[in-house]
């Protein structure tokens, strides 16, 4: 379970381009739980993901993982606990180095790595077993560099490694929008997939409203570091895209651009 | 299961047919290099002495290649792995104990390098120039006040076994080797130490501590990702790194009989010339053709300076100009090469 409890952030604090990019925000996501968050770009967004795995410190507020106060935890720390997906699909996995060596470092996920053989051959069918649920074949090519990857069979690695050791909470960070609608959709299933076998916790920033439709229990709408509303129980499966956008709009009547406007 | 093990053998097979395409372009290499000695008359300490310098090249190699960090920190290494080796061996330690604290030495400058760039935030190339500034009063200081100290008539790795192997050459050879014996002497035991340093090193890459330090070379944001300490593993990586700097510094102040306080004088370039020749000769893929390609970049290295020196005799005060040639050589060709092959495209040649 997730919590955060009056979580607030600040950009250049005390200078003309002072950002309040989080205002006290509350959110509590339960285990197995499955949350979208949407919103225009500069809303927050990033940042609450941000404050989550440890990249940014808040001013004031307590973040909790399980009951355990993660607030000022390093980020390689709390890490231990919490998988991440990317926008872009280069920074999941390791170029340079084999898909098989790209899952034994993942395989560390969790603890300390120590003086044992990196790649171990007790793992060989797990990886195999891991990625043979995704028909993407990339079970055969164990061996091949993540460099030659494409940007879609990257992520679907990236998801693989950071569900693979089963963490308390996954945070996908808008991690189908580099890829081609083909690679997206297929990525889409896996991490479904994925978090209903492994019963995670799972928070999901998109920019696609059919995405925050169709998955998860709860669709949550940031706004100038605000909650602005939150979309559950009944109202949640009856939501259409078109409800969404409507409701994007209501909210950027005057002063803020919305993604439509900017893109024309 | 009968999937996962042809999983597991196609590329092994492959793996082992580019193995032993490196292996063919190494003999190939050697036979080459062999053909230049003869003909330019180039004596074989030149390869005693690649092999004395050829842990540098390895340290560059862990520095640049593996851990992505620019680091010139070996220019400082060097000497002090030298001075304390040295300094031991004056003292009455066995050479063997004296090298082990060159490691130490040189893993400890490693150790400030990476702690002033990562409790400073001062990049690598900054953090070892002031890291390399402090070790030159600390390698003064660790050879009690003098900037060289000789080790005539003291017991070192050679010295210890050069009465006996010469005699042993000399019965076996005859009497025309007698010139040779401590060239000789030195590339074998040099060959050996290099060979364990390697083989550890090997080991230790392939450690799940290693796979984290070569990820946080290509993507830390990753490594972080992954809930390892990052930082640690530079720590880490430049102490093993200029650990082996160490290690070269005690090899060669016993192959040049003192240890002075300018030892490292350009190694840094020396090193990233190694790394280089030994890729665009080689083209290593795996971890362990990698480390094999550094060592030999310092062979060729070495000897195709030696063989500048003999063909135009020149005196040894230039072999500081004849050096950055041989480099300027080394990163220079690959370009060419590759600007000369554009333009041929364009013209249709």
């Amino acid at each position: 379970m997730l919590s955060l409890d009056q979580v607030s952030v600040t950009f250049n604090a005390g200078t003309p381009n002072e950002v309040r990019a989080l205002r006290d925000i509350s959110l509590l996501v339960e285990d197995g739980e499955f949350v979208t968050v949407i919103g225009s770009n500069g809303a927050g967004k990033s940042t609450l993901f941000n404050v989550i795995s440890g990249a940014v410190q808040p001013d004031s507020g307590r973040i909790t993982l399980d009951q355990e106060d993660i607030t000022y935890q390093p980020e390689y720390r709390r890490s231990h606990d919490i998988g991440r997906v990317f926008q872009d699909p280069r920074l999941g996995t390791c170029p340079g180095l084999t898909i098989r060596e790209n899952l034994s470092l993942a395989a560390i996920h969790g603890r300390n790595a120590g003086f044992r053989r990196d790649v171990k051959m007790a793992q060989e069918t797990w990886f195999f077993e891991q990625l043979e649920r995704q028909h993407l074949g990339l079970e055969r090519r164990l061996d091949a560099d993540v460099a030659l990857l494409s940007g879609g069979q990257r992520q679907a690695i990236t998801l693989v490694m950071a569900t693979l050791t089963k963490p308390k909470l996954l945070l996908l960070d808008e991690h189908t929008a580099a890829l081609d609608p083909n690679a997206a959709e297929q990525v889409i299933a896996l991490t479904q997939e994925l978090a209903e076998a492994n019963d995670l916790c799972v928070v999901m920033i998109t920019h696609s409203m059919q995405q925050a439709c169709d998955l998860g229990d709860r669709v949550i709408m940031m706004n100038r570091g605000r909650i602005e509303f939150e979309i559950a129980g009944e109202e949640r499966k009856n939501l259409q895209p078109a409800d969404l956008i409507d409701r994007f709009h209501s909210l950027a009547d005057g002063t803020e651009l919305t993604d439509a406007q900017l893109l024309g | 299961m009968t999937a996962t093990a042809a999983a597991t053998t196609q590329p092994q097979a492959s793996g082992l047919s580019a193995n032993r395409r490196f292996i063919l372009r190494g003999i190939l290499l050697a036979l080459v290099v062999a053909g230049f000695m003869s003909v330019g008359n180039v004596n074989i300490g030149a390869i005693g002495q690649g092999l004395g310098y050829a842990l540098a090249g390895v340290t560059v190699f862990m520095t640049f290649r593996v851990l992505g960090f620019v680091d010139l920190t070996v220019d400082g290494a060097f000497p002090i792995g030298g001075a304390a080796c040295a300094i031991l061996i004056v003292n009455g330690h066995s050479p063997e104990y004296a090298m082990l604290m060159g490691f130490v030495a040189g893993a400890l400058t490693g150790m400030a390098t990476a702690l002033i760039d990562i409790i400073f935030k001062i990049e690598g190339l900054l953090a070892s120039i002031i890291v390399i500034t402090a070790a030159y009063t600390v390698t003064l200081h660790v050879m009690e006040g003098k900037s060289n100290i000789p080790l005539l008539g003291q017991e070192t790795l050679i010295s210890r076994h050069s009465k006996a192997f010469r005699t042993w050459l000399v019965e076996q050879f005859g009497d025309q080797m007698r010139r040779q014996s401590t060239n000789l002497l030195e590339i074998i035991l040099f060959g050996f130490i290099v060979l364990i340093v390697l083989g550890i090193l090997y080991w230790f890459l392939r450690t799940e501590i290693g796979l984290a330090i070569r990820a946080t070379g290509k993507n830390p944001q990753m490594v972080r990702a992954t809930g390892l300490n990052h930082n640690l593993m530079i720590v880490i990586g430049l102490m093993v790194a200029n650990g082996l700097a160490g290690v070269a510094g005690s090899l060669v102040v016993q192959q040049f009989g003192f240890a002075d306080v300018s030892l490292g004088f350009g190694l840094i370039v020396r090193g990233l010339a190694a790394v280089i020749i030994g890729e665009v000769l080689l083209r290593p893929r795996t971890v362990g053709q990698l480390l094999i390609a550094a060592v030999t970049g310092m062979l060729v290295f070495d000897i195709s300076r030696a063989w500048i020196f003999s063909a135009l005799d020149l005196p040894t005060t230039d072999i500081q100009f004849v050096s950055a040639l041989v480099v300027l050589a080394a990163l220079g060709t690959p370009r060419l090469y590759d600007r000369w092959k554009a333009y041929r495209l364009r013209h249709g040649g």
